[in-house]
């Protein structure tokens, strides 16, 4: 009973090499979503429009135009966008101390998409605004907004958050039926495409734009992954062990929330990813948040790059929005949760 | 006299308008275990919060090594205070070990991985609470008397001066209520760690601990030797049942049995 047994002391050895593996198939999803597409493209000329980068001397080879221009961006959005709503999804569950949270759940998702309508509704087709910009400021706002509504003297309590965020996103949602309703006929159709969820939008520069919101938000969510591993225990508890417990939740909820809102701009409204794969992860690494956020930020990313993949072949005419792969997918998940949890929160 | 190592001084708390505690002194001594006494909605838990800082008394001032709390990093507090309280969470899968290793995390802090000091610290926690054989377990796959002690593990992997524990045997069997005692006068003994326990066990406090606060209707009824606080009279005062005291035959503590009956007639 009292006799320990020795070998990987916390599970550690094994479990950082499922990290190990995770950034493997992470790194062939990538490759294999650029191998393969509608234009049939050899290795080799896959391999050669590589080198011609590496050499910085400009290839006209249509391949060549193909690999950089549509596949890479678009790989490397979805690895992107995958990878940090899986970690924003791990940050809310351990901020709401709930399963069931995702990064939509306290008002992005409902003030990118206003965002997203408005700079489709109002603004001219060729305004300096474009429409990630507006989703993102949609959803910093919306995400600022339901803070400092759940927020009182004594802290931020986390019912408060969902119950604010619950409220936000209930108005936002009639804001966004009104202005689809409302808009004249032509005006919105690559909105509604964008809150399916879309990586079309991906492109280099884009693509360049996102990676140091997500490596600052990955980052700095990895700092705090001891705060969130306290979190779990509830605030008291965290406090008397000696965590700052506010400002660690106030930390984590803007982090959380930049991390999905600057995604969001760019991919829209993929859902399910923030949501399955912390579960996911969890099962393979533990709740322990320094192994856990690398291990989710890698297979949501492997993932939503997966899915694209299945979203770009399903359909020989052309392509499902990646947001209806990842639900259709996620939605038989969702209720398998539900109902090994007994409908607990 | 030395600094106690928590002291509460003319405590006033109330939820809304509902005095909870209407001048409560109280101190934990070094090496000393002192059980807190009192019926259900006494303030047992309020005080504990207090005490650590959670709560904020409204009038009275709670001092830590001399110090009011507030002028504490929360870190360095967490290393002289421990508390076990509230059931921990069963939402998402952790195990037994992970669990207590919590304990020192302010000791390593956010950034430091956990040592061989802090492994060491780990393994002795479990093993005082005999847990080391279901240090793999999930919490939600253990009992509640077990998580409870998974509870007390991680404030003893705390390494602080003061555990405050509310209702730390709840959930336990008489054997494990009896070892939770031995803990932590030993505890108290070897180490110099004071002690406050809000319990119910009136005899086995009395057998156990060297000084018991009776609380009842917001304010302290005895302070003192379990001799002289466990008396018929506070007891039926405190709690509202007649009881007969006597001395346990085996020990010579003082031994509590209620009186049937009694209850009604008084009420």
């Amino acid at each position: 009973m009292t006799r320990p047994d020795r070998g990987d002391a916390d599970g550690k050895p094994r479990a950082w090499g499922v990290v190990v593996a995770l950034a493997g198939a992470f790194a062939g999803a990538v490759a294999w979503s650029v191998v393969t597409g509608p234009v049939p493209l050899s290795l080799r000329e896959v391999v050669e429009a590589f080198r011609h980068v590496l050499a910085t001397e400009p290839s006209r080879s249509p391949a060549a135009r193909v690999v950089l221009e549509l596949r890479l961006p678009r790989a490397l959005l979805g690895a992107l966008v995958g990878g940090a709503l899986s970690s924003s999804g791990v940050a809310f569950q351990a901020l709401l101390r709930n399963p069931l949270a995702d990064p939509y759940i306290l008002g992005v998702s409902g003030g990118a998409a206003v965002g997203a309508l408005t700079a489709a509704l109002l603004l001219p087709a060729d305004a300096s605004l474009p429409l990630p910009l507006c989703a993102f400021l949609g959803a910093a706002l919306a995400a600022a907004g339901v803070f400092l509504l759940a927020r009182r003297r004594s802290g931020v309590s986390r019912e408060r958050l969902i119950l604010m965020g619950v409220v936000v996103g209930a108005f936002l949602n009639a804001v966004i039926m009104m202005m689809v309703a409302l808009s004249p006929p032509g005006k919105i159709p690559g909105a509604i495409y964008w809150l399916m969820g879309d990586l079309s939008l991906g492109t280099l520069r884009r693509v360049g734009l996102l990676v140091p919101y997500v490596a600052a938000g990955a980052g700095v969510l990895f700092l705090l992954s001891r705060g969130m591993d306290l979190l779990l225990l509830g605030d008291e508890a965290a406090f008397q062990t000696g965590l700052p417990v506010e400002r660690v939740k106030t930390a984590v909820y803007l982090t959380a929330s930049l991390l999905a809102g600057s995604v969001v701009a760019v991919s829209g409204l993929i859902s399910f990813v923030g949501l399955i794969v912390p579960h996911g992860a969890r099962v393979l690494v533990g709740s322990g948040h320094r192994r856990l956020l690398p291990a989710a930020f890698l297979m949501g990313g492997t993932f939503l790059v997966a899915a694209d993949i299945l979203a770009r072949s399903m359909s020989a005419s052309g392509e499902l929005p990646v947001g209806a792969v990842t639900a259709l997918a996620g939605a038989p998940f969702f209720l398998y949760l539900l109902r090994r949890n007994g409908g607990k929160p | 006299m030395t600094v106690p190592l928590v002291a509460g001084a003319k405590i006033h708390f109330s939820y809304g308008d509902r005095e909870i505690l209407s001048g409560v002194d109280l101190c934990v001594a070094e090496g000393e275990v002192t059980v807190l006494l009192g019926p259900n909605g006494a303030g047992k838990s309020t005080l504990l919060k207090i005490l650590s800082g959670i709560l904020v008394p409204r009038l009275g001032e709670v001092t830590v090594l001399g110090r009011p709390p507030a002028s504490y990093g929360r870190r360095e507090m967490a290393r002289l205070l421990a508390v076990a309280g509230q059931d921990p969470p069963v939402d998402f899968p952790m195990s037994v070990e992970e669990f207590v290793m919590l304990g020192r995390f302010p000791h390593h802090g956010f950034f430091g991985g956990s040592t061989d000091g802090d492994r060491r610290e780990v393994e002795r926690a479990l093993a005082t609470t005999g847990l080391s054989g279901l240090r793999r377990r999930g919490l939600s796959e253990i009992s509640a008397g077990e998580r409870q002690r998974a509870t007390l593990a991680r404030a003893i992997a705390q390494g602080a001066r003061v555990m405050l524990l509310d209702e730390p045997t709840a959930f336990l069997d008489i054997y494990h209520r009896v070892a939770f005692y031995e803990i932590v006068t030993g505890l108290a003994e070897t180490c110099g760690v004071g002690a406050l326990v809000a319990s119910h066990d009136l005899s086995l406090c009395a057998e156990y601990g060297k000084r018991i606060v009776l609380l009842a209707g917001g304010q302290v009824r005895a302070d003192g030797r379990p001799e002289a606080v466990l008396t018929p009279e506070n007891i039926r005062d405190a709690f509202g049942v007649a009881v007969a005291c006597d001395r346990n035959p085996a020990t010579g503590a003082v031994r509590v049995t209620t009186v049937r009956r009694e209850r009604e007639k008084r009420v």
